[in-house]
């Protein structure tokens, strides 16, 4: 990871950047971290790396590894992604309807919503099975890259395509090929045509998942339900169109409340780093 | 005298930088923004102080201005802050701070309990040193109505569900005052629990015990479970008076943080 560049830090406020810096290394390893570590990664002195670690440590946002001198995240980054999901309406408005389809299908259900370009995963309720599919909450994909994301992207304006394409120009995040673009156009097409998206799942042989959008009352969609785990959606989707039918009739009637807390914000501007190392699928 | 200035300058910045993070931290709430005046109120700090904090965490996007512009919310780039390759908190980690320190504050025993369908299971805890011990059995089970803890789990039902239990499990036993399963007695003990906030008994015995149960709240206003602290009424009740208002303040801080937690997603929630 590259550490942030800011212009015009003050010394109080860069400070501050190495301190997040250090904590997002912190959360991108896959195993815990030590100060040689996180320093060589980051280009900064050990003595500075050490310092933000201590400081991080007494709040709370990282901890100690078994006793060793290693860190992982402590419990505050938890709670803070947490508080952000609940800041969703959607996410405790639809717990209900995610039971009703857990219990119905026995598999991991799950509500992405729309985050500028991306889907971003806010809640979810666990079946009745033993062998579970886990989804991870707060887990955030480009729209194009996900199933739940394809399902939104079908039932967005027609020019969202185009906008997500300009959005990721020049990033790291680019698609290098157009055929990305054309099997997404295609896709989203289809999704369209059928009302919901299904794939088999490439981590889980055997394993498929299904997705339906989840539309507002200009029949935008705003997130959508995944059914992740052995699913034969032949066998049942007209009563799990008629739960997400409910969840959208909820989302009519009052449709300010379930307005996203970021909706004001641009979507060009919501931009996420690292997203490989965050994201499962 | 340059090292003395980078020392203090250092320890200067290492200060506003633990400032910028318990600001950051008021945001693990339910609460959806904060004004710079509420902040500076609620955490003690100058005004000026929560300004310069919110501004580095605005121009990282770690908060972001509402829609009125006037107060602040938390920034979608918290998201960057997770790890996919550790699991997350569950409901006994998330009490494990609160239990060792309302361990450290009284000496006594603390455990913790999930309902369990019509009983009580012990799931974690943290056994008292001194003698005198109320022992800990994990993954014991009580029905409901034979504890404190339960009936702290009891008094947090709706009217109708207890007395279904009522019915399931203390309808044959005759009335009288002086048995603890009077179901009279047990609605007066569920009403005192609901005016307080927590459960206290003495059991008596040779060694007459007190006990303190007070619920842990889920983000549904429902029970994630409850936490204990018990010992000898000899030992624990002298001190009591000073401990409650403590022990309260741990578990007011602990539900905040439980709240924002399902009982489903944090694990609390057992089938049978």
């Amino acid at each position: 990871m590259k550490v942030d560049k800011k212009p015009k830090h003050t010394a109080i406020n860069s400070s501050a950047t190495h301190v997040f810096d250090v904590l997002r290394e912190v959360s991108d390893g896959a195993e815990p971290a030590g100060v040689s570590d996180i320093s060589r990664r980051l280009g900064l002195t050990g003595s500075t790396v050490f310092r933000a670690l201590t400081t991080l440590e007494t709040s709370g946002y990282v901890s100690r590894y078994r006793n060793l001198p290693q860190f992982e995240l402590g419990m505050m980054p938890y709670l803070l992604n947490r508080a952000l999901l609940n800041q969703f309406e959607l996410n405790a408005a639809s717990r209900p309807f995610l039971r009703e389809l857990a219990q119905e299908t026995g598999e991991t259900v799950s509500l992405n919503v729309k985050l500028g370009w991306y889907s971003l995963r806010i809640s979810g309720v666990y079946g009745s099975r033993d062998i579970y599919h886990r989804d991870r909450l707060g887990e955030l994909t480009l729209l194009h890259r996900s199933l739940a994301g394809r399902a939104m992207l079908a039932f967005l304006p027609d020019d969202a395509l185009s906008q997500l394409q300009s959005f990721l120009k020049g990033s790291s995040e680019e698609e290098s090929t157009s055929d990305t673009w054309r099997n997404v156009a295609d896709e989203i097409k289809h999704i369209r045509d059928r009302g919901l998206d299904l794939e088999a799942l490439k981590m889980s042989p055997g394993f498929s998942a299904i997705a339906l959008p989840v539309r507002n009352q200009k029949g935008e969609a705003i997130g959508s339900i995944t059914i992740n785990g052995p699913v034969y959606p032949s066998k049942g989707t007209g009563s799990w169109l008629k739960i997400r039918y409910r969840l959208e009739n909820l989302i009519a009637s009052s449709p300010k409340r379930f307005v996203s807390p970021f909706a004001h914000i641009s979507a060009d501007k919501i931009r996420f780093q690292n997203l490989v190392n965050k994201s499962m699928n | 005298m340059i090292q003395i200035n980078q020392s203090i300058e250092n320890r200067e910045q290492n200060k506003a930088t633990a400032r910028i993070l318990t600001v950051l931290s008021s945001f693990a709430s339910n609460i959806r923004e904060f004004g710079i005046s509420e902040l500076s109120q609620h955490l003690g700090m100058t005004k000026n102080m929560v300004y310069r904090a919110i501004k580095t965490l605005e121009e990282q996007d770690y908060v972001v201005r509402d829609p009125t512009g006037q107060r602040y919310q938390l920034g979608f780039r918290v998201l960057e802050l997770q790890n996919t390759f550790s699991p997350e908190p569950t409901f006994r980690t998330l009490c494990a701070p609160a239990m060792q320190q309302i361990h450290e504050l009284t000496g006594e025993t603390v455990s913790l309990t999930v309902r369990a369908r019509d009983y009580t299971v012990f799931i974690d805890g943290i056994e008292t040193r001194q003698p005198g011990v109320w022992r800990l059995q994990i993954g014991a089970l009580r029905p409901l109505h034979v504890n404190t803890t339960g009936h702290v789990i009891l008094a947090s039902l709706a009217d109708a569900e207890i007395e279904n239990y009522i019915q399931r499990h203390l309808a044959d036993i005759p009335e009288n005052d002086d048995k603890p399963l009077n179901p009279e007695l047990l609605w007066q003990d569920l009403r005192s629990i609901r005016e307080k906030g927590y459960a206290t008994t003495v059991r008596p015995g040779p060694l007459p015990m007190l006990s303190l149960a007070l619920p842990i709240w889920s983000a549904e206003n429902d029970l994630h479970g409850v936490i204990s602290v018990g010992g000898p009424s000899e030992r624990f009740e002298p001190l009591f008076g000073t401990l409650l208002p403590q022990i309260v303040d741990i578990v007011n801080v602990l539900c905040q943080r439980t709240r924002l937690y399902s009982a489903n997603a944090a694990g609390s929630e057992i089938t049978l």
